[in-house]
């Protein structure tokens, strides 16, 4: 006896299965069905993970994979399955399926029945009973051919007396009786689940969830003879299973890519196009003659493309490179493909490959079963005009940004799931509060009682362990930030297509693995701030500054020495990737000399790199070379050398997610499947189980092969850490040119660096006070934002002097808008008189004003914060009526009053970081300086004077808390009117003084002073106490507890008081 | 952090009241008190304060008196109502002579000013902290600023006039009563003097668009003796013969009749508890006469025996059998549910309508396997055949709950004609080849 389950609904039609598709299908596998049919809710979401389960089975005995969808109407038709027979059909449904979804909002998909009647050809439908089977008949009568009834057996208590109807009705309607089971699940065990994401959708507790509940645990993966048990009175149902299952054709293998034609000009082949383009490119790059090593190169990467038939994605990549290059939009592109000669040719990437050697025969020996990668980064302010020309160029229906499968992380989980057991947002926003960041593993018994919650709490435990099995549930689909995915066809043929959040913009289904498992090729047009960020300074630059043109951009030398000098001092705040508290740690360690040394710097201080140990020997073998060795097999194994050639340029020491991935290919002998199976393993994280058998392959082989067992071991740590967030050295490479170019901007142009930084927010790991601080460090003067003289930006101007000042915009005001900024800037002519004159020239609303006032930026009218206050309230109500033009407006005479009482200078300081988040005046802690040396309190600055192993208690504002990767220290830095001090917390004691460390705003560290060789200064913390509430001292009132902020970056060292907007 | 806070959500309705009753004590000192909502009162002292010797005597009597009943207070005497305000919130005790405003409140924070919170905040803002600072502006200065109302507030406070306090004034309530200048006795004078007011009632209910949820008669007797009488409707009701016949079977079901001794002097109705409710038209729809026939009966007979007595079913959202609903005094209506009826009106019902009280066990020798029904059981000693048999509808358990196995309910109907509804405790699976079976109801 055999079945084939039809009928299954997997976590992808969101929170209504409780199995993902790989559960569904191995269990198919194990319970020997002939076939399982994956039918999610107007969705072929889940589809592909089905797929690549599918192909990954290993018994006999397959069981058939047919990609459907359970179509749910909105006009009261009883859902119905739709499965394609053959490749065209399933075009069909996804034309259908998009149909639904653009009618709707995003996330769902509004269909009736005569949509399905419109797109039904070549579908085969299977028609769910409804309550009542007698409704099923017009429906039945009216599809016509192809169309089945179900039945299912679900111990509803009338399941035999529902049969006898059905038949009945299936005999009338002269359609065959189907058997389904109408699976939520793979085991009955997982009922409690399925209750826990019901309750989710539904917004109830458990106890309130009642009927909406099932009523049992049936629905799950049934075997063929219990199936046939229950039909037994019905035995032709389950023979229609397979006869159903027969008549399918279509397996998702049949979807291919077929790229756009648009690039290239007619009459010519891509291939000829590609090469035509690159030599062109080329002639342009090397003036003076290109290189017979990068002609070579360039000639081996063409005949390779060519080859694989990969030309037209080069080009398509070119086309979009170009465009943004015509508009002046900064852009560089990484990933496995672009560190080539080609790209180089083609400017979409700016790493000389005379410099640094190509890394494109990676691409070509490795990474044969893959669809090339070229990420492209944009200015993060100019990408959408690149988005929308992508629209134009290729039309909505041929281009889409890929899907970002929204799963659940520790946060939401415990959120979501202690709201089912009926915790109060408190608890569970307490409990969630305790994870870090979004990526992590469960939640432990002692982050339950950091969460000030008893771990054997009942329903605490419950909803912990729910939350556990929750993580990696997909919860909806969202937009991926700028993968495209471009066809030559339509693309709605391939893959439904439905409405993003933002208006015009379309996503399709699937995520970025999907597409690689079925290997259609898509572009990443990425955001990045740091491009804009580097734009904007080499406009400031050639406005103020006399400076070459030719010389400012992406493609510089990156050979200046003192540049280096500035980045070996970890002078570093604002550089890109190397400004995080960890990076600037190894720079004064690592001392980047030159620029492969960047390379290193963005790569080592990741969790691979960390977690494999590879730092310290990497940093040991870089100051004495002659520890440099090459690890080696046995000589009866393989030649001494064979990890020479991978490990050369990095000492010795694999420091890159690719070399990790050679490692286990030349040192432990994985076959390209089982190479790749790793990597999707290490990439998945709910895959954990998976691993463990990669693991032993990896170091067995290796030790076998007569390896030391630690290097196998260090190795194989590394690949675990590399994780989703590993580097190639593509990336490291593209990415350390923008390091080196930012740096030297900084170096050379630091009022320039500081402003363009302050006019690209958000960006960066820093706020703007720590940027201005740096750019003041740096010799600039900076000028407080004023109505009199700022434009919504930071500018530079020249002072009296004729020094290059920064001049802060009027963005950095709190709540002001740039209309009424731009306002300011248009009406400002020559200047304007007083206040008075401004405000009658500006018709600013009054509230503007307010905000300006507060914000201390009327001095340029000789107001201060307090007059200017004052004047403003003296300023007529706003007016809407155009009747009473501003214009005509009587003229307040002007006025002589008594000075009002001077604003101490302690709460001008406040203010200030109230309303533009920094102050020019002073810092906070200055005036609680007197308080806090009598509590024997050192200043930031005084901690470095100190010797080695000194005990210190240091208290500052904290700046930036960091936790690298899965590092197990935890960074924070504090400042104070006399500098910054950077505090080391061990996991260890963090785990103690989570509370203090995630909610002080002003925290006092005790610990012992550390001094490296190189002379990085650290407070090595041992006990943590929040002092905030000193804070309170400034502004003699109370402060209002921190918002949660996302980013450090964010956080505010004094929230908004009550007093002011 | 304080340690062992206690939190106590704000009840407005309570502290209202509170404030009223303290104001209802404080008649004591003076005749004038007015409310100062939310939690000030203000007494108008003037004449009354020789009466406790001297104004500053009087002032810690009160204050003294107040704080006895667990209350903190603070208090202030001055000549007008605005300063007298500002010097009890921010100068506990002060007593301002007569014309001296202006010089006791100059030191006062400007939040004595009680002005709208925004000109407070642009003050303090200006670095104006006290009132004396406010005063030394000019007042063209502040008036362009705050506008002429605030300069006028500025100089009553500090002023010696103002207004006369507004005199508290009593809720109104729905109460008819009689008073009879010879007490009544015999049964037909009561009857008509009841019949009287609850006319009168109808008709204030009427007016205000109310119907009253609880009915209460008071008896007062020559002699002091009070006797209380309470009906509670399930629905809003103002028909004066319908609350005539609720007394009537309240009455009669006295376990201790009505004894007027020497006679009732006052009869008073009294409508507690009241609601709003649409004039009532009359109606057409059967069905909605009939529904406010089964309403009336409901409050008649929970009149007559009680009102927890009269009970209704009330479905509730659950797959659990024996929790499927719950019994509620039939004229409370906080209680709400929805029987769901997805199946057509032929097919046999699923449930009995009544389950037994517990489930009790019986005996089953012989049944199919894996999940086929009983062939034959025992139950409280007799033995029943089964003819016939519709299942099993399989119910898992609440699994948050306690654990428990899950039952397989089947529809049974024995050889005699008679229908069952039984279940098995536990799947073959779970309990091995012996589960225990239990008889849960009966069909009618």
């Amino acid at each position: 006896m055999t079945y084939a389950e039809l009928a299954v609904t997997t976590n992808f039609s969101f929170l209504r299965g409780a199995s993902h598709p790989w559960e569904l299908v191995e269990r198919a596998a194990e319970l020997g069905l002939a076939a399982i049919g994956i039918a999610d809710r107007n969705s072929l979401a889940g589809v592909v993970r089905a797929h690549e389960a599918w192909k990954k089975l290993k018994t006999n005995e397959l069981p058939k994979l047919l990609i459907g969808a359970r179509l749910v109407f909105r006009d009261g038709t009883p859902d119905i399955l739709a499965y394609p027979k053959d490749r065209k059909a399933y075009a069909r449904l996804c034309r259908l399926l998009s149909i639904g979804k653009l009618r709707a909002p995003k996330g769902e998909c509004l269909l009736d029945l005569a949509d399905l009647k419109k797109y039904s050809r070549g579908l085969l439908l299977i028609v769910m009973p409804p309550a009542n089977p007698e409704d099923a008949k017009p429906i039945l009568a009216s599809l016509g051919a192809g169309v089945w009834l179900a039945a299912s057996m679900l111990y509803t208590g009338e399941d035999r007396r529902h049969l006898k109807r059905l038949k009945q009705v299936a005999r009338e309607a002269r359609v065959p009786l189907i058997a389904v089971n109408d699976v939520l699940y793979h085991d009955p065990t997982e009922r409690d689940l399925q209750d826990v994401v019901t309750c989710i959708r539904e917004h109830v507790t458990l106890r309130e969830a009642g009927k909406r509940l099932e009523a049992n645990a049936e629905r799950h993966l049934k075997a063929p003879g219990e199936m046939a048990r229950l039909f037994r009175a019905c035995p032709e149902a389950i023979g229609e299973t397979l006869r159903f299952a027969q008549a399918i054709h279509f397996t998702l293998s049949e979807l291919g890519q077929r790229y756009p034609r648009e690039p290239v000009p007619r009459g010519k082949t891509p291939d000829g196009h590609l090469r035509d383009l690159t030599e062109d490119g080329l002639t342009r790059r090397y003036p003076d003659g290109v290189p017979a090593k990068v002609k070579e190169l360039a000639e081996k990467e063409l005949r390779f493309i060519a080859n694989r038939k990969i030309a037209h994605y080069f080009l398509t990549v070119h086309d979009i490179v170009a465009f943004a290059r015509s508009r002046g939009i900064l852009c560089q592109g990484r990933g496995s493909a672009a560190n080539s000669v080609v790209c180089y040719a083609l400017h979409v990437t700016s790493v000389d490959p005379m410099e640094i050697d190509v890394l494109f025969e990676r691409f070509l020996s490795t990474e044969r079963t893959e669809p090339p990668d070229i990420d492209v980064d944009f200015e993060h302010e100019r990408r959408e005009e690149v988005i929308q020309y992508v629209y134009q160029r290729y039309g909505h229906r041929r281009a889409a940004l890929t899907a970002t499968v929204i799963r659940y992380r520790p946060r939401s989980a415990i959120r979501e799931a202690g709201k089912v057991f009926g915790l109060s947002e408190d608890v569970t926003g307490k409990l969630a509060s305790t994870v870090w960041g979004h990526y992590g593993e469960g939640l432990s018994d002692d982050q339950i009682r950091q969460g000030e919650q008893d771990p054997h709490n009942r329903l605490v435990k419950r909803a912990v362990m729910f939350a556990d099995r929750l993580i990696g549930f997909p919860r909806h689909l969202s937009q991926h930030v700028g993968g495209f995915v471009l066809t030559r066809d339509k693309l709605d043929w391939t893959v439904p297509i439905g409405p993003a959040a933002m208006e015009d913009r379309y996503f399709i289904e699937w995520d970025k693995d999907d597409l690689d498992t079925l290997k259609i090729m898509k572009v990443d047009v990425l955001a990045l701030g740091m491009l804009t960020c580097i734009r904007k300074a080499f406009a400031l630059i050639r406005a103020h500054e006399n400076v070459k043109d030719e010389s400012l951009t992406l493609a510089m030398k990156p050979t200046d020495p003192s540049v280096y000098d500035m980045l070996c001092n970890a002078d570093a705040v604002g550089v890109f990737q190397v400004e995080s508290r960890a990076q600037m740690n190894m720079l004064p360690r690592l001392r980047p000399r030159e620029f492969y040394d960047l390379v290193v710097e963005v790569a080592i201080v990741r969790p691979g790199p960390i977690q494999g140990g590879m730092v310290h020997p990497y940093l040991k073998r870089r100051a004495n070379p002659s520890l440099i060795k090459f690890p080696s097999p046995h000589p009866d194994h393989g030649p001494p050398d064979e990890l020479y050639e991978l490990l050369k340029k990095t000492k010795g020491v694999p420091l890159f997610q690719e070399q990790a991935m050679r490692l286990a290919i030349v040192a432990a002998q994985f076959s390209p499947d089982e190479a790749n199976g790793l990597r999707r393993a290490m990439a998945t994280f709910r895959h954990v189980g998976t691993i463990g058998t990669f693991q032993e392959k990896f170091i067995g082989r290796m030790i076998a092969r007569g390896y030391e067992k630690e290097f196998a071991q260090a190795c194989f740590e590394q690949i675990k850490g590399f994780g989703s967030y590993g580097f190639p050295e593509s990336h490291a490479a593209s990415f350390a040119l923008l390091v080196y170019v930012s740096a030297w901007i900084k170096k050379h142009h630091p009022a320039a660096f500081a402003a363009a930084l302050l006019n690209s927010q958000p960006m960066g790991f820093y706020a703007p006070a720590e940027i201005v601080r740096c750019a003041r460090d740096h010799q600039v003067k900076v000028l407080a934002p004023d109505a009199a003289y700022s434009h919504w930006d930071s500018t530079l101007e020249r002072d009296a002097e004729g020094k290059l000042c920064l001049r802060l915009g009027l963005r950095q005001i709190d709540g002001f808008g740039d209309a009424d900024a731009q306002t300011i800037m248009d009406n400002r002519g020559f200047g304007y008189r007083d206040f008075a004159d401004f405000a009658r020239r500006t018709g600013l609303p009054k509230r503007a004003l307010v905000i300006l006032a507060e914000a201390d930026a009327l001095r340029g009218f000789g107001l201060d914060r307090r007059e200017g206050l004052w004047a403003v309230r003296r300023l007529p109500d706003d007016r809407p009526l155009p009747l009473f033009d501003r214009i005509s407006a009587p003229d307040q005479g002007p006025e002589h009053i008594a000075p009002l009482p001077q604003l101490p200078l302690g709460e001008h300081v406040l203010a200030d970081y109230q309303t533009i988040r920094l102050s020019l005046k002073g810092y906070p802690t200055q005036f609680l300086r007197s308080c806090l040396d009598e509590d024997g309190i050192a200043s930031c600055q005084s901690v470095g004077t100190l010797t080695d192993g000194a005990f210190v208690r240091c208290a500052g504002i904290v700046l930036v808390r960091q936790r690298p990767g899965e590092g197990t220290a935890i960074f924070i830095t504090l400042s104070d009117e006399t500098g910054i001090c950077n505090v080391v917390v061990w996991a260890r004691t963090f785990d103690r003084f989570r509370k203090e460390v995630m909610g002080a705003r002003l925290l006092l560290v005790e610990g012992r002073v550390q001094k490296s060789p190189e002379g990085v200064v650290h407070l090595m913390a041992e006990r943590m106490i929040d002092r905030s509430s000193d804070l309170r001292l400034l502004s003699g009132d109370a402060l209002p507890p921190a918002a949660p902020a996302h980013h450090p970056r964010d956080v505010r060292v004094l929230p908004p008081s009550r007093d002011f907007h | 952090m304080i340690q062992n806070l206690k939190i106590v959500p704000v009840d407005e309705k309570a502290d209202r009241d509170l404030l009223e009753r303290i104001a209802d004590w404080c008649d004591r000192f003076t005749p004038l008190v007015a409310l100062d909502q939310p939690q000030g009162l203000l007494l108008d002292i003037t004449g009354v304060a020789h009466l406790f010797g001297g104004e500053e005597k009087m002032l810690s009597f009160v204050r003294a008196r107040i704080a006895v009943q667990g209350l903190a207070v603070q208090g202030a005497i001055a000549g007008t109502c605005l300063a007298a305000r500002a010097l009890a919130r921010h100068a506990d005790g002060v007593i301002a002579p007569p014309g001296e405003n202006a010089r006791v409140l100059a030191p006062l924070p400007v939040a004595a000013l009680d002005y709208s919170e925004d000109v407070m905040r642009a003050l303090r803002r200006a670095g104006l902290k006290t009132i004396a600072q406010v005063e030394a502006r000019g007042r063209a200065e502040l008036a362009s600023r705050f506008g002429a109302s605030f300069v006028t507030r500025l100089d009553v406070m500090l002023g010696a006039e103002e207004k006369p306090l507004a005199p508290r004034r009593a809720l109104p309530d729905f109460r008819a009563e009689q008073r009879f200048a010879e007490p009544v006795v015999t049964k037909e004078v009561i009857a008509a003097s009841l019949h009287a007011l609850a006319a009168s009632l109808s008709g204030m209910l009427e007016r205000e668009g109310q119907g009253l949820r609880l009915l209460e008669a008071f008896f007062f007797r020559a002699d002091g003796k009070v006797d209380r009488i309470s009906v509670k409707t399930g629905t809003p009701l103002r028909n004066a013969d319908v609350m005539l016949r609720l007394l009537d079977e309240r009455l009669d079901a006295l376990a201790d009749p009505l004894d007027p001794g020497f006679g009732f002097d006052v009869i008073r109705l009294e409508a507690s508890v009241t609601e709003k409710n649409q004039t009532i038209t009359a109606s057409l729809d059967d069905d909605e006469n009939s529904r406010w026939q089964i309403a009336f009966l409901v409050d008649r007979l929970a009149a007559r025996f009680g009102e927890h007595r009269v009970q209704r079913f009330v479905a509730q959202d659950t797959h659990i059998p024996e929790a499927q609903s719950i019994a509620v005094p039939a004229q409370d209506r906080d209680f709400e549910g929805t029987w769901i009826r997805r199946r057509k009106e032929s097919d046999p019902p699923l449930r009995p309508l009544r389950l037994l009280e517990k489930p009790e066990e019986i005996s089953v020798p012989v049944s199919g396997v894996p999940e086929g029904a009983p062939v034959r059981f025992r139950w409280r000693r007799a033995q029943f055949d089964v003819a016939r048999v519709e299942g099993p509808e399989r119910i898992a358990m609440e699994w948050w709950k306690k654990e428990k196995p899950t039952r397989d309910y089947f529809r049974v109907e024995t050889r005699d004609g008679q229908r069952f509804w039984l279940y098995r405790d536990g799947l073959y699976r779970e309990t091995g080849l012996h589960p225990r079976w239990y008889m849960q109801g009966i069909f009618a």
